[in-house]
């Protein structure tokens, strides 16, 4: 399988990590809603398809990647920066 | 030459004779020959015995496709079994044994299988030794018993115990179009896409490009089909855009269109030059793939089938025209196709007679007529091929009319002298990769096979894959798919003129004749025809369990002979179409490839080794190394006639009376830089590093989200934003990647930069009560005393002329440093401190007398932080702060975390005087007896100098309410059993003063 | 100051070796250049820290990932978004660097003791490295002053094309030694001269 890093290009899988499920949305660090934790920290999607993910190209330039990626044909539909999708809902240090 | 021998043509070099040996018979042959090429001029039929029932068996192909001529070749003490004679190349010195027979090939007190056959039909494991016992002579015991017996008998080549010392390497290649298989087709699909200046990898699986070209006797161009190919590749390898990869099988095709290749780059030679690898692995990268791979003839099944000299027709041909061989000197060719016509001419002109062409058809084209008539002997149509006779080769066929429309025989056999019957049964593309690359395959009732899904992936197909039938064809499709494959416009072609035949393509739908007598559709397997419908008896009606079951095409040819006849006789137990019953999926590797190629990167060095700056100095002074990870570390300086744990007890004792140091470079290492540095720790560690002071550091621990321990460590505030974080050796790996992911994922917003300086430095720990004398004597630049340098202060200085940075922190619970400077300093800093510790008795000391220091205080590593453990477990609840968030701090206090009666850390003193183990669980009762009880484990042992006693430290079940009774050590594994008392974790100097004095 | 040694002084031994059937196909070397420096830079902050750079160092790079310069004194490349890898025969740089750069730019990290740097050069240079790092080395992918992130299994690498058969190789201190047998032992096939 091969994953598009947005600033190597393409690579073997064997240079990436796999970080987790990326849907998931961390609370507020101060939030004591022990639903939401739980939901952060254990509750996975799993979908037949495409499947937002977290990779990191821990194997190059070591930056965390939005892959998505469809479960059934490994074909993967888009990739991006983390760090650009997260910056574009830009909020204050919390 | 042999009278098996052509006096002229093909590809083999006659000039001088190349001498090998076949079980120790030695024979000659021509260079460019295969092994089974060069054994059939020699009129070697008998090439082995056969899986199952240890038949005389022959060669019945001509490529890769060959099922039954399997050998094993002796080289450099090494084993190489169940390699086809037909892909062997011949080598002086080449020397080869036949497989599974005993004593000889010749005869073999296997055969007596035969006897025995129907005992040992479809699922005979299955039936004989699975399920439940009944009787003596059943189940699962009996195997067991039969197991070694079995082993031997059945079976292919043996495989050797010795180590292979041959080389193997892998290689990444890249290119705009791989070209797979160099026929006619691919070698057009390789010259229209190079024209275009596009990079090319042209691979092919022979040890020479041409493909059907180099045996169809056909002209294209104006000359011999297999000269036009030979200038064609030279044309081609003269290109620096294109690169020739003979002797290459593209084997596996994955997702992204990246395909495997192993290339036998040493297999033919006596002996490889120094650095060559007997095979590379290739991963190739190709933004479009073009397969020419071919076809592959397929046999008739039919009774007496698998007879040394039963073969392809296809084979015979190939081996007439591109090796000058003969299959047999008068041949019975038996068809249902037009093709095999082409086979009888071409072994009439190669000097063998042919006796008959039987065909099931009653019509034929003109064109077949006219080869027939070529060919000479009798032609009956109409008719098929019912039985063999013969021992260890044919020695006539029996013939009987034939109705294609009801499958059925009339009249009587008449029997046929040959020495070779010459089997087609049509041909079938080879869609192994095509179908690897995804989609189900298509069967077409035209030509009675299968053809390529439509592409799932970025490859185009051309000529036999894609179902050309004649050259012509395939060089048209070829040169389209070249030119499509990178966009080019359609560019003129000029077509070379074959001179090849009006032949029908649609062979008749005959691929089994019935009769009495074992019929092999599987050759290698040895699975009949009879094992597939008594299979369909028992109920088995997927395709894919009817493969398993019989084991059908799982042998290491992978059915390429046996898949469309299996599938036949299949469909017609289940009176369906074979479209109806379907294919099973094709699956890497499309041909066998050699474990050293898989393994080829680890093959020099399983994994690396990481050393320290002073790596070389341990070794050099009798350090036991041992491996950690990937690091390797000191375990112990022993000196002559020490014990392990005399060693380890000398060194700790010398750092609690005097003083030692250690090396701790592997510590993980992590630069932490940026204006909102210190904001960061905050949010990663349970406690607080922005009150920390510039030049001070900190002991911090770190939690996961779900609230269980990550790591601690301690990090050194260098500047206002700039921090230098210390992880343990063992997760340094993983601290990093948790904290970039954090910065990248989750505080994108946080000025924060990491970056690991685990290399960056050299870390020496200088302890024991007589540290700071020893080091005031030989740093610079500083004062290290209490006022300078209090605990958990930095300082910067020199030691000689090395610049260093001295921290004042302890692991094992002395006064204590650490000393840090550049790692291409590391090995004089070490020696600098070792010298100028003399006057003070300094020891080097080694992991195990860390491990001790570490364990009479109680502090915990990996052992101990092991995934499952809170900070509370481990006495480390005072470090949890309640002023801040910090990941894990909202999970950390669920129900389940903060039970009492979780596992806990204690120490343990062994009550018998005897060692404990890592490992060894903790007990209520002492008898011995096994219950399930257990509550918890040992984490860490050693022999406590300080103490004077074997202790060590233990995760127990509600441990700190357990402080001060008696429990047991059961270590059933190394039989220790006894009374030990659970204690605080803080086995020595528990009010830590003498760190703080 | 001390000498700064090579993890590789016992190993390292100049001369041929290999197959010399067609001479030497590749020259293997360590060089043990006065400085190797990280520059990372904030994000957005890329033109103003990349001007400092140019101030300093009087190297420019060219836009875009992955992109960078060699010269025979200082070569610089981008290895990762934002982050440039500096690496000049004098000493001193990352103290250079640091004086000039504002922390509101991004920060400097020393990394000379740290990684160790290869040089292979030759016609067989592109050959020996695809048989240890999947990426593609012709020049047409990896144009001369490049640079690129990658691993060898747990060896990581940062590789920049010096010249058009000519790659500096950037790995973990600790790796050195067992790269370097690694690395000699994939040249045996071409032949190669440790200078």
């Amino acid at each position: 399988m091969l994953i598009p890093c947005p600033y190597c290009g393409q690579r073997d899988v064997s240079e990436f990590t796999y970080q987790g499920d990326g849907n998931r949305t961390r609370p507020n660090p101060s939030s004591t809603d022990r639903a939401a934790w739980n939901a952060y920290v254990y509750d996975r999607t799993n979908p037949a398809g495409e499947h937002r993910e977290i990779w990191q190209h821990s194997g190059g330039c070591r930056a965390h990647i939005v892959v998505v990626r469809n479960t059934l044909t490994h074909a993967v539909v888009a990739s991006s920066m983390a760090r650009a999708r997260t910056r574009a809902d830009r909020r204050e240090p919390t | 030459m042999s009278p098996r021998r052509a006096a002229q043509g093909g590809r083999i070099d006659r000039s001088g004779p190349v001498r090998f040996s076949f079980d120790g018979h030695a024979y000659t042959g021509c260079a460019g020959d295969s092994l089974a090429s060069a054994l059939l001029a020699n009129g070697v039929s008998l090439f082995g015995r056969s899986f199952k029932y240890h038949r005389p068996r022959g060669v019945f192909a001509a490529g890769v496709d060959e099922p039954s001529a399997l050998v094993t070749v002796l080289r450099d003490g090494i084993r190489e079994p169940n390699i086809p004679a037909t892909m062997l190349e011949i080598y002086d010195g080449l020397t080869v044994e036949s497989q599974n027979r005993m004593p000889s090939l010749a005869f073999d007190v296997g055969a007596l299988n035969q006897l025995a056959g129907p005992a040992i039909a479809a699922g005979f494991y299955y039936k004989t030794f699975m399920g439940p016992v009944f009787g003596p002579l059943k189940g699962t015991r009996f195997w067991m018993f039969c197991e070694r017996f079995i082993r031997r008998a059945a079976g292919l080549g043996r495989a050797g115990y010795e180590k292979d010392p041959a080389r193997y390497e892998r290689m990444n290649a890249f290119c705009d179009v791989l070209v797979v298989g160099a026929g006619p087709a691919g070698l057009m699909a390789a010259s229209a896409a190079a024209e275009s200046g596009a990079s090319v990898i042209l691979a092919e699986q022979d040890a020479i490009t041409g493909g059907s070209a180099n045996w169809s006797g056909e002209t294209i161009g104006e000359t011999p089909a297999a000269e036009w190919a030979a200038a064609t590749t030279d044309a081609l390898a003269g290109r620096d855009n294109l690169r020739i990869l003979t002797r290459t099988t593209v084997w596996g095709y994955y997702d992204g269109n990246t395909l495997a290749a192993l290339e036998r780059v040493g297999d033919h030679k006596p002996a490889s030059p120094a650095g060559e690898p007997k095979h590379r692995h290739w991963t190739i990268r190709a933004k479009t793939v073009i397969l020419a791979t071919g076809a592959l003839e397929r046999p008739i099944v039919f009774p007496g089938n698998d007879r040394p000299g039963v073969m392809l027709a296809g084979a015979a041909q190939r081996y007439a025209l591109e090796y000058g061989v003969l299959a047999g000197e008068r041949a019975v060719v038996f068809t249902n196709n037009d093709n095999a016509y082409c086979s009888a001419a071409a072994m009439r002109d190669a000097g063998a007679e042919v006796a008959a062409i039987v065909d099931v058809r009653r019509e034929i084209s003109p064109a077949a007529r006219e080869l027939a008539r070529q060919a000479g002997g009798e032609l009956l149509l109409g008719h098929a091929v019912v039985d063999t006779e013969g021992g260890k080769a044919v020695t006539c066929a029996k013939v009987q009319p034939f109705d294609t429309a009801s499958g059925t025989l009339s009249g009587s056999p008449k029997s046929i002298t040959a020495d070779c019957v010459l089997v087609s049964g049509g041909w079938s593309p080879t869609i192994h990769l095509a179908s690897q690359a995804g989609g189900k395959p298509v069967w077409d009732e035209q030509q009675q096979a299968f053809l390529p899904p439509a592409p799932a992936q970025r490859w185009i197909g051309a000529g036999g894959l894609d179902g050309a039938t004649t050259s012509e064809e395939a060089l048209r499709q070829g040169w389209d798919a070249g030119r499509a494959s990178v966009d080019g416009p359609p560019a003129p072609y000029a077509a070379p003129l074959v001179s090849s035949l009006e032949l029908d393509a649609r062979p008749a739908p005959v691929l089994e004749i019935p009769g009495k007598g074992k019929a092999f559709v599987d050759l290698q397997h040895d699975v009949t025809a009879d094992d597939i419908r008594l299979a369909h008896r028992e109920g088995f009606v997927s395709v894919e369990h009817l493969k398993r079951y019989t084991t059908l095409g799982m042998a290491t040819d992978q059915g390429k002979t046996s898949n469309v006849p299996g599938l036949a006789i299949m469909a017609a137990a289940l009176g369906k179409s074979i479209p109806d019953v379907g294919a099973t999926r094709f699956r890497p590797p499309y041909s066998p490839v050699s474990i050293g190629s898989l393994a080829a990167e680890r093959q020099a060095e399983i994994k690396p080794e990481r050393l320290t700056p002073m790596h070389d100095w341990h070794v050099a002074n009798g350090a036991t190394m041992y491996s950690a990870g990937l690091w390797f570390r000191p375990m112990i300086y022993g000196q002559p006639g020490e014990t392990v744990e005399q060693a380890y007890v000398r060194e700790a004792r010398a750092v609690r009376e005097g003083v030692g140091m250690v090396d701790v470079s592997t510590l993980g290492k992590i630069a932490v830089q940026g204006p909102e540095a210190a904001e960061f720790l905050d949010r990663v560690y349970t406690n607080t590093f922005s009150t920390l002071p510039v030049n001070k550091a900190r002991y911090g621990l770190m939690l996961r989200e779900d609230g269980f321990v990550l790591d601690d460590g301690t990090t050194w505030r260098l500047g206002a934003n700039d921090f230098l974080m210390t992880t343990t050796t063992a997760n340094a790996g993983k601290v990093m990647q948790h904290l970039e992911y954090l910065l990248d994922v989750v505080w994108p917003q946080l000025r924060v930069h990491l970056t690991s300086v685990t290399d960056q430095w050299a870390g020496i720990a200088v302890a024991g009560p007589k540290s700071r004398a020893m080091l005031a004597a030989c740093v610079s630049q500083t004062a290290v005393d209490d006022a300078a340098l209090p605990f958990m202060g930095i300082v910067h200085g020199r030691i000689d002329d090395i610049p260093v940075m001295v921290c004042r922190l302890s692991f094992s619970g002395e006064l204590a440093y650490e000393v840090y400077c550049g790692a291409g300093h590391g090995a004089q800093l070490w020696e600098a401190l070792m010298a100028a510790g003399q006057p003070f008795g300094m020891v080097a000391y080694g992991l195990e007398a860390l491990g001790t220091l570490r364990i009479e205080k109680g502090h915990v590593t990996g052992a101990e932080i092991d995934g499952r453990t809170t900070a509370r477990d481990l006495h480390l609840d005072w470090m949890l702060s309640r002023k801040k968030p910090f990941v894990g701090s909202a999970m950390m206090d669920r129900e389940g975390l903060i039970q009492p009666d979780r596992m806990q850390l204690v120490g343990l003193v062994s009550l018998d005087n005897r060692p404990l183990n890592g490992g060894g669980h903790i007990v209520e009762h002492g008898d011995g007896e096994i219950r399930d009880d257990s509550l918890g484990h040992i984490t860490a042992a050693c022999y406590s100098p300080a103490r004077r006693q074997y202790i060590g430290l233990a995760l127990v079940r509600n441990g700190k309410a357990r402080v001060g009774t008696h429990a047991f050590v059961s270590d059933p594994m190394r039989d220790r059993f006894g009374p030990v008392e659970i204690v605080s974790h803080h086995m020595y100097d528990p009010q830590g003063s003498r760190m703080h004095g | 100051m001390a000498d700064r040694l090579s993890p590789l002084e016992p190993v390292y031994r100049p001369g041929n070796h290999g197959n010399l059937a067609g001479g030497a196909g590749v020259v293997l070397g360590e060089r043990q250049p006065g400085s190797i420096v990280q520059l990372a830079v904030w994000s957005g902050q890329e033109r103003p820290a990349l001007a400092v750079m140019l101030d300093v160092t009087g190297m420019r790079l060219p836009d875009g990932a992955g992109s960078g310069s060699a010269r025979e004194d200082i070569a610089a490349f981008g290895f990762a978004p934002g982050r440039f890898l500096l690496v000049s025969e004098a000493e001193g740089l990352a103290d250079r660097l640091r004086a000039a750069l504002s922390e509101e730019l991004g920060t400097v990290t020393d990394l000379s003791h740290g990684r160790t740097a290869f040089r292979i050069a030759g016609a067989k240079a592109e050959w020996v490295l695809a048989k240890l790092f999947a990426i593609d080395f012709a020049l047409a992918a990896f144009p001369t002053g490049a640079g690129r992130s990658t691993s060898h299994h747990d060896i990581f690498a940062q590789i920049q094309r010096s010249g058009p058969e000519q790659f500096d190789l950037y790995v973990f201190r600790s790796f050195a030694r067992s790269f370097w047998h690694t690395l000699c032992r994939a040249a045996e096939e071409t032949g190669y001269e440790v200078r």
